[in-house]
């Protein structure tokens, strides 16, 4: 229809052009004038039609405006309050760490990290570049951080630089009109003022990973955070982290702070003590460190469970962990043989050798199999069925009882109590002394070890016990696995009478105000009853071990303290192949040579501290690990035997069950003594 | 040649006058809330905007006393002047901020291609006005205000300047649908632009007008830039609420959360400040004002007085919707101003030149052509 008016129109338009034009003379100009008003009328109607076209955009902006300012208003508007008013968070210093005497292990100090509020400005190349020549740094360098940062939300502070100097510190506060976005933040850092003692005790911290993030939904972390990764420093996170303070800054979009509003002042993390003695810490990692030894050492309090050094050998290099360790770093130590990284306190299972021997010897007596006077014949190796077993000494102890056994370490004699004895009898007293099963400590990742049993073996592998086996297991080889705490606490409840305690290393716990909010009770898991004169005729043979004329421990002897040590060494085979069978020990390569073990107590007579010595690819223990206990029981008894004191008195003193000084010397010149009492 | 009409005077657009200086001086009074500094002095850009503001006036009402049809003919030599301007810009003027688009006169920074807008309009009116085409225009029709378009267009976008030269784009269609298109050609022409389109988004955007774009799409995509600017405005323009927090009273624009807030962004600055309230009588001003132009444009005495009104109707209707609709989140950031209400000398005298030139329109209504 339309557009036949149109024609119809321009029809007519098409005559009109002449008929219009006229000549005008009021102006004084003569022009020809186009007057078509019919096309004019058309476009003036268009234009009508365009007033709609405005209208209808009218009304959308309206109700645009309606629905953010009228419906949506009070979102919008809290929007902006939270805009404008950030809070910043203020790290709270973590706990101290102290030992057991009280000195600081760990502590604080303040350090200056800088770093962009993504959201507060677009960090483009030129800053880029100020930012890495003030911080002396590469623009790649900075741009791996932030591409880390990638994903999360822009409030959340992308760190450019760590624990910077105080040059740089002041160079960027004076500059901080033109560096938009960049901040420096306080941040407590740790020092560790014993180095690298009981690292693995301690542990380090870390930033916080996304997985962290997630399972706290406690809301107390951001990223960027720094948190527990690994021993205590993990264990204990909930004690030491404190509270964040908060300050609530009105701040300008360039992240200026115009105002402080208020306020919550960060409240410090509670302190730990530890029963751990840094001196005997100090004493076990020395001496590892100094002969490049690997292994474990465990000191423990025999009446309270309470472990006094606990040292993984090689330590971990707790200063690199500080504000982030470096990927090189980290690669170094998971390519190291002697493995740093594993806690092998707990971590570490090994056969336990002929420190098993303790609970072969008090299952023996228990179960009424042998009697100190049993004698049996060593010829230097054993039959069974038709294998022949061999003593580690090839040409026998000849006539032995439970006494020389021990301190001799006669296989032979083992041989037949275990085979009396039975796999699942012996199990059950390997239990009893916490073998087989997880202690309980305040350490990550701990290893059950293993103490096999037939319907073990059954379950495991869905064959039959050999009797054969039981032979293995009863001098320690074979299936038997322990982890170094595990002997530990084997030897102290043998020293102790029976009591198998759980093991502890948090004396107490004080908040910032010095209140104790958690004490440490001494916790019994065990008990052995009615076996206090087996286990004194074990300890005998313990004391004779270390002190007899051809003990396995004599190394560990104490004699100039006059301090009886009574102890049992342990060789913890790591493959028998033939080709090694007769070559020397030095050449033997690092990584086929025996285990060495060595557990022992003291005093012998009325004993405080048990000490585990493992020593991987050592050879033996009585010249591979007893050492390190000698070195440890010498720092535990040093201040008090310089001071004059007699141990042994002390233990007179004590009111304990006592023994005349006679005996300990008896003891210690390696007689059987026979009074003693207990 | 210049004959003064006391007829002139009578016929004098109060309305318009009225209008454009209300406009105005919310454009102002928002402007010194947007850019004061904390202390107790007008800003500088306060103060040159009204500078610019009154010379503006005088210059439009001294032009007053020129016909408009002179623009008939002398809008091919500003055309061609200002092609001359954008070439010397593209390929003498350093660069700021990575875009060519200014040229120093020294007391002022003109930027050619806002009044490019204005010219183009000038030569579509002119171009469409001699033309009668009854049927409607076939596609060879279009050719010369094609190319009158296509020209400053390539030049303005290799600026880089997206946003204008769209711009002088959307002016084109405007003015090209207001005059008849054939159905073939609508039909033609809108498979082109579509080919265009397509291609331009492959081939042609740059990364960042690319990025800005799918950011629109997916704000979530990229919070820190053009997501962030967007929310900030919907922030500040939703707080407003319904009678707003009050003159100098606004949080998003004085803690610089508003980005651009004394330019493109400053009615985010006045919806906060003013409420919903402040936001209907501002806008009822300005679409009364649109509206009144399409009004001239109705009772223009000639083809190009009508033509002429409504692309100047257009080129400030279009600004202003785009710019309110990225202001209020439902288009991509786009380097349009609000005409009249941003802070910009170059768009300030365009748009008083446009509407000198309605004023002119409306004043000369009745009178035949000279």
């Amino acid at each position: 229809m339309i557009g036949i008016r149109r024609k119809k129109r321009t029809n007519k338009k098409r005559a009109e052009p002449l008929l219009d034009t006229e000549l005008k003379k009021d102006s004084g100009v003569t022009r020809l004038i186009h007057r078509d008003e019919g096309e004019l009328d058309f476009f003036r109607k268009r234009a009508f039609y365009g007033a709609f076209v405005i209208i209808f955009f009218f009304a959308v902006l309206i109700t645009r405006l309606w629905f953010l300012q009228v419906q949506q208003g009070e979102k919008y508007s809290r929007l902006a309050d939270s805009n404008r008013v950030r809070f910043l968070e203020i790290a709270a210093p973590r706990g101290n760490i102290l030992d057991s005497k009280g000195r600081e292990i760990v502590t604080n100090r303040p350090s200056f990290n800088v770093v962009w509020v993504r959201e507060d400005n677009r960090l483009d190349d030129a800053l880029l570049k100020k930012m890495a020549s003030i911080l002396e740094t590469d623009v790649s360098e900075l741009l791996a951080r932030i591409r880390k940062m990638a994903g999360t939300p822009g409030h959340i502070p992308v760190r450019l630089a760590e624990d910077i100097d105080w040059e740089k510190v002041a160079y960027i506060e004076n500059n901080r009109m033109n560096l938009p976005g960049i901040k420096i933040k306080v941040v407590p850092l740790r020092v560790y003022h014993f180095g690298n003692l009981a690292s693995h005790l301690i542990g380090y911290l870390g930033e916080i990973n996304e997985k962290e993030l997630k399972s706290s939904n406690e809301g107390v972390y951001r990223g960027g955070d720094l948190i527990g990764k690994m021993g205590l420093e993990r264990l204990r996170e909930k004690d030491l982290r404190g509270e964040k303070g908060r300050h609530y800054m009105e701040v300008n979009a360039l992240g200026f702070e115009q105002r402080n509003l208020k306020g919550v002042e960060p409240l410090s993390g509670n302190d730990l003590q530890l029963t751990i003695d840094m001196d005997l810490q100090r004493a076990a990692e020395d001496i590892m460190a100094t002969e490049g030894k690997s292994g474990a050492v465990v000191a423990v309090a025999v009446n309270s469970g309470r472990l006094l050094a606990l040292a993984s050998a090689p330590t971990l290099q707790l200063d690199k962990f500080i504000g982030g360790i470096s990927h090189k770093d980290w690669q170094e130590m998971l390519d190291n043989p002697l493995h740093p990284l594993i806690n092998k306190i707990v971590q570490g299972q090994y056969p336990p050798g002929s420190t098993y021997k303790l609970v072969t010897a008090t299952a023996g007596l228990a179960e009424g199999i042998i009697t100190p006077d049993t004698i049996m014949y060593c010829p230097g190796h054993y039959r069974f069925g038709n294998r022949t077993y061999h003593c580690w000494k090839r040409s026998g102890h000849g006539a032995v009882d439970l006494n020389r056994a021990l301190s001799e370490s006669c296989d032979v004699y083992f041989y037949q109590v275990g085979q009396r004895l039975g796999v699942d009898r012996l199990a059950k007293y390997a239990r009893l002394f916490g073998l087989g099963r997880k202690t309980g400590v305040e350490m990550e990742h701990e290893k059950p070890g293993l103490i096999p049993t037939a319907a073990w073996k059954k379950k495991r592998f869905g064959k039959i016990w050999q009797e054969g086996e039981t032979l293995s297991v009863a001098i320690g080889q074979g299936f038997d696995l322990v982890t170094p705490i595990q002997l530990a606490f084997m030897t102290a409840t043998v020293a102790n009478g029976g009591t198998l305690y759980k093991p502890v290393l948090v004396e107490n716990v004080r908040d910032p105000d010095g209140h104790v909010i958690e004490r440490l009770e001494p916790e019994i898991v065990d008990r052995l009853t009615g076996q206090g004169r087996n286990l004194q005729l074990v300890r005998k043979g313990l004391i004779e071990a270390v002190n007899g004329r051809h003990g396995t421990g004599r190394r560990a002897r104490l004699q100039d303290m006059d301090i009886t040590v009574a102890g049992k060494t342990g060789t913890a085979q790591v493959v028998r192949l033939k080709q090694y069978k007769h070559l020397k020990e030095k050449d033997i390569p690092y990584k086929y040579r025996d285990h060495a073990w060595f557990t022992c107590f003291a005093p012998a007579d009325n004993p405080e501290i048990a000490v585990t010595v493992l020593v991987e690819h050592g050879m033996h223990g009585g010249s591979g690990a007893a050492p390190v206990a000698r070195a440890v029981l010498e720092a535990y008894f040093r201040e008090r035997v310089k001071a004059g004191e007699d141990i042994n008195i002390q233990i007179i003193q004590g009111g304990v069950p006592s023994h005349s000084k006679q005996a300990t010397d008896t003891g210690r010149t390696g007689e059987v003594r026979k009074n003693v009492a207990f | 040649m210049l004959r003064f009409d006391r007829r002139l005077v009578h016929h004098f657009d109060w309305v318009l006058l009225l209008m454009l200086l209300l406009v105005s001086g919310m454009a102002l009074i928002n402007l010194y809330s947007s850019t004061w500094n904390g202390g107790g002095s007008v800003s500088p850009a306060l103060l040159k905007q009204s500078y610019l503001f009154c010379a503006g006036l005088i210059v439009i009402l001294l032009l007053m006393a020129v016909d408009y049809s002179e623009m008939e003919t002398l809008g091919y030599i500003l055309y061609a002047g200002i092609v001359v301007l954008l070439l010397y810009t593209n390929f003498f003027v350093h660069t700021i901020a990575g875009t060519q688009r200014w040229i120093n006169l020294g007391f002022f920074r003109l930027q050619p291609s806002e009044p490019a807008k204005l010219i183009l309009v000038m030569v579509l009116a002119s171009c469409y006005s001699r033309k009668e085409v009854a049927d409607g225009y076939r596609l060879r029709d279009l050719l010369v205000p094609g190319a009158l378009t296509v020209v400053p267009f390539i030049l303005i976008l290799i600026q880089p300047d997206l946003g204008t030269a769209l711009m002088l784009g959307v002016l084109f269609v405007s003015m090209t649908v207001f005059v008849r298109l054939r159905w073939s050609t609508i039909g033609i022409l809108g498979s082109l632009g579509a080919v265009a389109g397509f291609i331009g988004w492959k081939f042609l955007l740059k990364d960042y007008q690319r990025r800005r774009i799918e950011t629109f799409l997916n704000p979530e995509g990229d919070p820190m830039n053009h997501g962030y600017q967007i929310m900030q405005s919907k922030i500040a323009v939703g707080s407003g609420k319904v009678f707003g927090k009050g003159f100098m009273e606004g949080t998003q624009g004085h803690l610089h959360f508003l980005p651009e807030r004394h330019t493109d962004f400053a009615f985010s600055v006045w919806a906060e400040e003013w409420g919903f309230v402040g936001t209907l009588f501002f806008l009822s001003c300005y679409f009364f004002l649109l509206l009144w132009g399409i009004n001239i444009a109705m009772t223009a005495r000639d083809k190009f007085g009508v033509l002429l009104a409504f692309g100047l109707v257009m080129l400030i209707f279009w600004q202003a919707v785009i710019n309110l609709f990225m202001i209020m989140g439902f288009l991509p950031v786009v380097g349009i101003p609000l005409p009249l209400f941003s802070y910009g000398g170059s768009s300030l005298l365009t748009t008083l030149l446009a509407v000198g030139i309605l004023m002119n329109i409306r004043m000369r209504r009745f009178l035949s052509r000279q």
